[in-house]
């Protein structure tokens, strides 16, 4: 997982399947089922699965349950700014007399989705650019390469900052500068892979036997990287959502009537003097929650794509 | 040795033109473009033909390369970063204000966090897999899911306006040496940069002392009898101390942009307040000045990290000597 550090974990390594029977004897088990079957020993990733459809099902389809005042700025006027959790607000309501529980459906909307397409740009990105570094190789690799140390050498925050102080604020703008800032770390990983892979017997042979390069690249290095892609996109998305929460925190994020948890908590933390805990505890729970539950299924994929752990 | 540190050094100043090369670019796409200074100089109501005529006096219609050229001559040799839009400041003078004091917050956790997660990963990976490790990999597995600016508040929840009082506020003004003639306050934001840094450094460290643990020259001082403290000081230490080096190196931006955040949860007037606060008010060059400057800081981390990596591991000096 790449954090607001930009760098990603140690390896945990593969202890977290040790004594997991893959051998099943003469029958031969597709890959798919192997794979499905070590990521369904990981009790943990499997309990981060439940959770987060939850969580989707609750933000998407909650409000169609709860609906209270949670979008309209009218309503939200002629209710109690502040008010204590009670039967009519269930987590009470914040300092501009938004229903609490229903905001955190709303703006988990936006944490969520946001995160999601921004996470996509930057794997999507990431994937083209160290393919075609790691692949082409030479003087494109070693200039591209260059390219990516300068952009890495910017801390992200500030790139972040400085991208919004000079271009215009809207939703997709932040969704698009997310994606477009966040794929460095995944270009290099990718890189690495189709580096190492187009070295590979199976690769050369193609070559050997007249494959283009884009076959190449289609069939053989693409395919065989797909473990490191799926599991960098899943970081990717926790650091979206990262991202975007901590420059809604500045201040910096969704514009005003739309909002999310990071804007949300900021917005808290400025009643947190007051003691007014409903604004501030249960987002913060749940946003945590979220991204060490995307976390842990990252590491159960990392762990379900080792082919150590895989039957030859 | 030196061909090699002549060869890095070459290579980051051949990074640093590209981000230069970024950071000039960016102004292109600002609302009035590069005559936006025009207007900050001239009054917003400025006609057109002055803002042209300022334009031709600042040779702003020159090529876009001999643009970038009286840019680069600008930055190294007048050290001039650009005046700012909004405060009476040059980009140089708010920074010279500022810098010192993101440094001593962001310098004291780093020593901190060096101290503390060493010792802690050492530790960890000699009692590997006992309730002490669990306990300690779990906590840092949290405080690591948990972003800045959250255990920034939930710090301040705890320790401020909770138990034991500490002041929320920081040391006002923006005195360099205000931490010292007000350390209460500055208690706080170093703590929650530590805690982070911490969270985030301690399963390297881990990891890293594991990964040597496993070693023969491992074993091979335990048949020969040495002590556990030995075998874990002498032998291991030093040769997990490469990787540990490298993560801090690139570490370092990632202090800085933490430094932002914590900054803004705490009021702690420094860089970051001063970043946001430019950003906000669409102050672009001081936002482009502290940038450039940020990133040659942690060019020169990353520099820094690859010469002291040499430095532990002599197995590294010998290569880069040999070639």
């Amino acid at each position: 997982m790449m954090d607001h550090f930009g760098l990603p974990p140690a390896d945990t390594g593969v202890e977290i399947a040790e004594g997991l029977d893959t051998n099943l004897g003469d029958v031969i088990v597709p890959m798919w089922q192997q794979r499905l079957r070590i990521f369904a020993h990981n009790k943990l990733a499997i309990a981060s699965v439940i959770f987060l459809v939850a969580l989707v099902i609750f933000c998407f389809l909650g409000p169609i349950l709860y609906h209270t005042n949670q979008t309209d700025q009218a309503t939200a006027l002629n209710s109690p700014f502040n008010a204590a959790p009670s039967t009519r607000h269930l987590l009470g309501t914040d300092s501009s007399g938004f229903d609490e529980l229903g905001r955190i459906m709303f703006g988990g909307e936006y944490s969520l989705s946001l995160g999601m397409l921004a996470g996509i740009i930057t794997i999507v990105v990431g994937t083209i650019y160290g393919m075609i570094s790691g692949f082409l190789g030479g003087i494109v690799d070693t200039v591209m390469m260059r390219i990516l140390d300068a952009l890495l050498s910017i801390p992200l925050l500030f790139l972040l900052i400085t991208l919004i102080a000079v271009f215009t604020r809207s939703t997709l703008f932040l969704i698009i500068i997310i994606g477009v800032t966040g794929w460095f770390g995944n270009a290099r990983i990718i890189r690495g892979d189709a580096l190492l892979i187009k070295k590979l017997e199976y690769s050369q042979a193609a070559t050997a036997m007249g494959a283009s390069k884009w076959h190449i690249i289609t069939r053989h290095v693409f395919p065989n990287s797909m473990s490191n892609i799926v599991t960098v996109a899943t970081f990717s998305v926790a650091d979206a959502i990262l991202f975007l929460s901590t420059l809604g925190f500045l201040g910096l994020g969704i514009p005003a009537p739309q909002t999310d948890w990071g804007t949300m908590l900021q917005e808290g933390s400025v009643q947190q003097s007051n003691g007014f805990w409903w604004e501030i505890y249960p987002t913060a729970l749940l946003f945590v929650l979220l991204i060490v539950a995307i976390t842990y299924v990252g590491e159960a994929l990392r762990d379900a794509f080792e082919v150590r752990l895989l039957e030859r | 040795m030196l061909t090699y540190v002549l060869r890095r050094l070459v290579q980051s100043f051949v990074v640093l033109l590209i981000v230069m090369l970024i950071i000039f670019t960016l102004p292109y796409f600002e609302t009035n473009g590069i005559l936006a200074p025009a207007y900050i100089v001239l009054g917003t109501h400025a006609t057109p033909k002055a803002v042209h005529l300022w334009g031709v006096q600042n040779g702003m219609f020159h090529p876009y390369f001999v643009r970038f050229w009286n840019y680069l001559d600008q930055v190294f040799v007048h050290f001039n970063l650009g005046h700012s839009y909004k405060q009476n400041l040059s980009v140089w003078g708010i920074i010279s204000l500022y810098v010192p004091r993101t440094i001593w917050l962001a310098l004291t956790s780093l020593i901190l966090t060096v101290l503390i997660a060493l010792p802690l990963g050492i530790f960890q990976a000699s009692r590997r897999n006992t309730a002490f490790d669990y306990v300690a990999t779990s906590t840092a597995f949290v405080l690591y899911g948990i972003p800045a600016f959250l255990l920034g508040i939930l710090v301040l929840q705890f320790f401020s306006f909770g138990w034991p009082h500490l002041p929320a506020s920081p040391p006002g003004g923006v005195a360099a040496w205000a931490m010292f003639t007000d350390p209460a306050g500055f208690v706080l934001p170093v703590l929650t940069l530590t805690l982070l840094s911490i969270a985030f450094l301690s399963r390297f460290m881990r990891s890293a002392v594991l990964e040597v643990l496993v070693q023969d020259y491992v074993r091979t001082a335990k048949a020969k009898g040495c002590g556990t403290t030995r075998v874990l000081f002498h032998h291991s230490l030093r040769n997990a101390l490469g990787p540990i080096v490298i993560i801090l190196g690139l570490y370092f931006p990632g202090l800085l942009g933490g430094a932002v955040v914590i900054e803004s949860v705490f009021n702690y007037s420094g860089l970051g307040i001063q970043t946001i606060n430019a950003a906000s008010t669409l102050d672009i060059p001081t936002v482009l000045g502290i940038t450039l400057l940020v990133a040659i800081l942690t060019l020169l981390g990353n520099f820094i990290a690859d010469m002291m990596l040499g430095v532990v591991n002599p197995r590294i000096r010998i290569e880069r000597s040999g070639q």
